[in-house]
């Protein structure tokens, strides 16, 4: 699914049992709570589906090359069981930096907001950072 | 309840050796399905010694500090740098610093340094993170 402006859009439902995994998997004891709070990166799972198909199918990148370079997330209130968040994404940047020791690195900017589908407010915003690496021979050692 | 200051440094958060059971868990926890953190051969194929755990594993693990110290739903900006790749066996903690204390509308804030680390003390990942100050402060 797209929005008006061609950006991928799409419905993300924030599932008990996923959380439990997650929280599990990050050792976030609060997962378990009860009600269970979310980890502050268990947003990832609504976007890795976005990003890996930018990344492989739409930009063609190759994988054994492209390193995650930062992420961060902004929440104007928590998440919680059961919300039902539109996800709506877009590249902010892609651009190419020359390295001093050789080489070029290209990084990939991509924003995510997710709004609470029943009143369309911003609940969190999410921006991932990806770089696509030289390889040996490009740089020369 | 204890109010954070300006360089308080948290509670002890240890990861002791990722196995790759563990990236394997986060894996299908995460759906991210990357085969460079499951197939040896395809790590090797892209010039690394094996699959290496993913960066937002570690991510996740700071996190989890985070609100081991302030408490759940504390975190309101969460901004991480991936600096070095982590290998099954990596033996990690975390470490963080309070450095600024300030109001916001949603009340008294904390804005913190953090950073994983391997056991010789290289950075695997740093970061900064606004929090929410509530009563589960735990110094």
């Amino acid at each position: 699914m797209t929005s008006q402006d061609g950006e991928p859009l799409w419905e993300y439902v924030v599932e008990l049992p996923k959380v439990r995994a997650f929280a599990l998997a990050v050792h976030d004891r609060f997962g378990a709570a009860d009600p269970p709070r979310l980890p502050p990166t268990f947003p990832v799972c609504a976007t890795v589906e976005y990003v890996t198909r930018l990344i492989v199918e739409q930009l063609k990148l190759d994988r054994r090359r492209v390193v995650h370079g930062e992420q961060e997330y902004e929440y104007i209130r928590p998440l919680r069981v059961g919300d039902r968040l539109l996800c709506r994404a877009r590249v902010v940047e892609d651009f190419v930096k020359t390295r001093s020791r050789g080489g070029e690195m290209r990084f990939v900017v991509t924003e995510t907001d997710m709004c609470d589908a029943l009143s369309g407010e911003l609940v969190l915003r999410e921006r991932s950072t990806a770089l696509v690496i030289p390889t040996a021979e490009e740089e020369g050692v | 309840m204890t109010a954070p200051r300006v360089g308080d440094s948290g509670p002890a958060f240890e990861v002791n050796a990722i196995t790759r059971e563990d990236i394997a868990r986060y894996a299908a926890a995460s759906g991210d399905a990357n085969p460079i953190h499951r197939d040896d051969e395809f790590a090797r194929s892209a010039g690394l010694p094996s699959i290496m755990a993913h960066g937002m594993l570690s991510a996740g693990f700071l996190a989890s500090f985070v609100t081991q110290w302030f408490g759940p739903d504390c975190v309101r900006r969460l901004k991480v740098r991936f600096r070095e790749r982590v290998w099954p066996g990596d033996r990690l903690h975390a470490e963080g610093r309070v450095v600024r204390l300030f109001a916001a509308p949603a009340g008294a804030m904390a804005e913190l340094e953090v950073a994983l680390k391997r056991a010789d003390g290289t950075a695997v990942v740093t970061g900064t993170a606004q929090v929410i100050v509530t009563g589960a402060y735990c110094s």
